[in-house]
């Protein structure tokens, strides 16, 4: 293939590829749209809704995605059922975070706004046009932002998640073309194709997205400008609006809490043992209702494992999982010794941290998954070398999450900490412990959820891609147990009773960690923080 | 030798397009309270922060014991209008924060910090993270803070404005004493307000300042005798004169 070729070629595919990805991200936002403006309208909406957000943005997607194609393929005829399932599956990375921003920004209208909507005798349809998108866009295109990095990541991990496969092949894809140039050996392709695909992240960035940004944040500038936010409000806001990330929903949901213990004690003492009394008891009532539901489906569960002797699956699921699990949480401590000390130098030590960080931006919106083939070569002939390059994806994929939510969070520290530690001489490990710590922490949670999502996601791919490499005739690498690994082998033979115990155990894991691990944490922080 | 000596500070942006500050200059002496009254925006905090040696100023100069600032000395202490309390950090740690300077274990930290709260009626709440005390009693702790780097001079921007009424009263009493204690280090206090009979009632010195840039209109001795009885004539002389100063 000659050059201009190539690059045509390349340009094609990655304009493929962001075709998919713009008619993922107009799904979601309409999705997003509905879902957030129903939750923040309607108190039914709200408890059912919110509860359900929280638990997908922790779960690993990706791991449904064999579960996906199978469905799609299965459904819709080739080429649209394999292109549908990859838009899917971008929604489903994309629209939580979009549909929190949306949940919140119509929170926080004042409720005079509605007073006003019903004094004018505004219809349904005027109220959503003129109240509450103009209220929401400004969210949803900061949060598409970030979506649109995450869905990158989404969209070429699928992409090459498929290639392999001849059933399941996406044609026409910068993803699956940057695979099969790296297969194929040919190296120049391969870094041609990757200056193409950041050449178009970056356009996206400014000639997209800025204009974009500038356009729904016009009326922003005046207001902000005269608000001058209190010290403990602007440190709430850094917790709570969390501006690259995806805010932690456990965190507000904690704040209302927080708020609603405090009105029932009020109501309490205003009606002696009337409602405050009975809200008590019945919340004692649904405490023992959610352990006998759990009990139940447990139960359940173990149940139909017993009757089809599916004991085996399990003890195969468990301990694939068991071995992932260490993976990604070692990684994460790797995670946590190079970030927390980078965070530090860019909050508080550097000059000029605006230019790093437009330059981890970059560096960032490139998916881990992309750079296997480079990442294969680097650590090719050393001992463990599989494991190596798993662990190097792991880390790619989540090491940004937990950078950015630390920026993003420490961002709004008041300046006067700053001037604290320099009046009163706070210095080295009195600094350490005192300010910089305490100062990340609460980013660094909200980061550490979410990267350790994106960690699950890349061990799907990382332990995936390899064996699926292996059936296109290069053994790139090759894990030999893990939970990707797991799903691969069942989605290849069919097996979708193994699929759906290991998926089930993957979920169950999740569930066990976001209330052992991650609600602690975040309750420590909202007692403290807010 | 005063203790502070501001000589002809400027403080400009935008290679001078843009100037805050244009030659302001005053001093204060030992046993002395300084406040500096001005329309708000006028960079009264800006000026303190210069003094505190944690903004530099574009010309002149700040002296501390005919020392130049260059940064932050350990001879002077800040307290903040939003009280700067980390909220991470307990009462007592908060406190503790200012002990920093001094290289002490932390035993004998913690037991300072918790004598100076017991002293400002805090002992009940050492253990407690800022957000659940009301705005009175953070403030005590950031006094308490400042007191615990035991400075000569204290800095304090606008440090009742935030406060209601009562406790604003309370808390200048407070202030009043430290200055006349001599168990405590505190010899000179400067402080920024927008509240002109504040300035009255506990100051030496008023400097009024002009707004945009700003320049020392007057430099106002207020020599009534402590305590000062705020609706006595002469108090609200003194006052009136000041506010035909500002508004001129």
């Amino acid at each position: 293939m000659d050059f201009a070729s190539l690059i045509l070629t390349l340009v094609l595919s990655t304009s493929a590829s962001w075709a998919r990805m713009f008619i993922a991200l107009f799904l979601s936002i309409l999705v997003s749209l509905g879902i957030g403006i129903y939750a923040a309208r309607s108190e039914v909406g709200g408890r059912i809704i919110l509860p359900i957000l929280d638990i997908f943005q922790t779960l690993p997607i990706l791991a449904f995605f064999p579960f996906v194609i199978f469905i799609f393929v299965g459904v819709l005829p080739g080429f649209i059922g394999i292109n549908a399932a990859v838009i899917f599956l971008i929604v489903t990375s994309m629209m939580w975070n979009i549909s929190f921003g949306v949940y919140e920004s119509i929170k926080a209208l004042p409720a005079e706004f509605d007073e006003v909507s019903k004094l004018y005798g505004m219809s349904t349809f005027e109220r959503l046009t003129k109240i509450y998108l103009p209220a929401a866009m400004p969210r949803v295109v900061e949060q598409s932002v970030l979506s649109w990095a995450i869905g990158l990541f989404y969209l070429v991990t699928s992409e090459i998640f498929s290639t392999g496969s001849a059933v399941y092949q996406v044609k026409y894809g910068i993803g699956s073309q940057l695979t099969q140039l790296a297969l194929g050996g040919n190296t120049e392709g391969y870094v041609l194709g990757l200056a193409v695909f950041i050449l178009f992240v970056v356009a996206t960035r400014f000639l997209f997205f800025a204009p974009l940004e500038r356009y729904v944040t016009r009326y922003n500038a005046e207001t902000q400008r005269v608000e001058e936010p209190k010290f403990s409000d602007r440190v709430k806001s850094s917790i709570l609006h969390n501006r690259l990330i995806r805010v932690p929903h456990i965190v507000i949901k904690m704040r209302h809490k927080a708020g609603s213990v405090a009105r029932r004690s009020i109501d309490s003492i205003n009606i002696h043992n009337g409602p405050g009394r009975m809200s008590a008891v019945e919340s004692s009532i649904k405490r023992h209702a959610t352990l006998i539901a759990v009990v139940a489906i447990l139960a359940v569960i173990a149940a139909v494992f017993l009757q089809n002797n599916l004991i085996s699956y399990e003890a195969e699921a468990l301990a694939a999982l068991a071995i992932s699990f260490a993976r990604v949480w070692i990684t994460f401590a790797m995670i946590l010794l190079v970030s927390v000390p980078l965070c530090i130098y860019l909050v508080f030590k550097a000059k000029n941290s605006n230019s790093y960080l437009l330059f981890f931006q970059v560096l960032a919106s490139i998916p881990a998954t992309i750079l296997m083939p480079i990442i294969v070569e680097a650590l090719k002939g050393y001992p463990m070398h599989n494991e190596a390059i798993a662990i190097a994806v792991f880390f790619l994929s989540g090491i940004w999450y937990v950078v950015f939510s630390i920026i993003a969070s420490t961002k709004t520290l008041p300046a006067s900490v700053f001037e604290v530690k320099k009046l009163f001489f706070v210095n080295g490990h009195n600094a350490f412990k005192n300010i910089y710590m305490k100062a990340i922490f609460p980013g660094l949670v909200t980061g550490a959820v979410t990267a350790i999502a994106a960690e699950w996601n890349a061990s799907i791919v990382a332990e995936y891609f390899t064996s699926n490499a292996a059936s296109g005739g290069t053994v790139l690498s090759a894990v030999q147990y893990g939970m990707g690994k797991l799903l691969d082998t069942a989605l290849s033979a069919n097996n979708l009773v193994l699929m759906f115990v290991a998926l089930l155990n993957l979920v169950a894991m999740i569930l066990i960690i976001n209330s052992l691990v991650w609600k602690r944490l975040y309750n420590k922080i909202s007692v403290i923080y807010s | 030798m005063p203790l502070i000596e501001v000589k002809d500070l400027r403080l400009y942006f935008n290679n001078g397009q843009a100037k805050v500050i244009d030659g302001v200059s005053f001093s204060a002496d030992k046993g002395q309270f300084v406040s500096i009254v001005g329309p708000s925006g006028c960079g009264k905090s800006t000026m303190l922060r210069i003094i505190a040696g944690l903004i530099r100023p574009t010309s002149g100069s700040v002296l501390y014991m005919g020392k130049e600032i260059i940064g932050p000395v350990t001879g002077i202490s800040f307290v903040f209008q939003d009280f700067a309390l980390l909220p991470w950090l307990t009462n007592i740690e908060n406190v503790e924060l200012g002990l920093s300077r001094f290289d002490v274990p932390d035993d004998e930290k913690k037991r300072r910090a918790a004598d100076l709260l017991d002293k400002f009626g805090l002992g009940g709440f050492a253990n407690d993270y800022p957000n659940v005390i009301s705005g009175g009693m953070k403030q005590r702790v950031g006094i308490a803070r400042a007191i615990a780097s035991e400075p000569n001079v204290l800095l304090m921007d606008e440090p009742f404005s935030s406060l209601d009424v009562l406790t604003a009263e309370t808390l200048r009493g407070d202030i009043m004493y430290m200055l006349n204690s001599a168990a405590l280090s505190v010899n000179c206090v400067i402080m920024v307000t927008h509240n002109v009979e504040e300035a009255v009632e506990v100051s030496n010195s008023v400097v009024i300042l002009s707004n945009k840039p700003a320049v020392v209109k007057e430099i106002r001795e207020i020599g009534l005798p402590y305590p000062r009885d705020k609706h006595s004539e002469e108090f609200l002389r003194e006052v009136d004169q000041i506010y035909a100063t500002l508004t001129d």
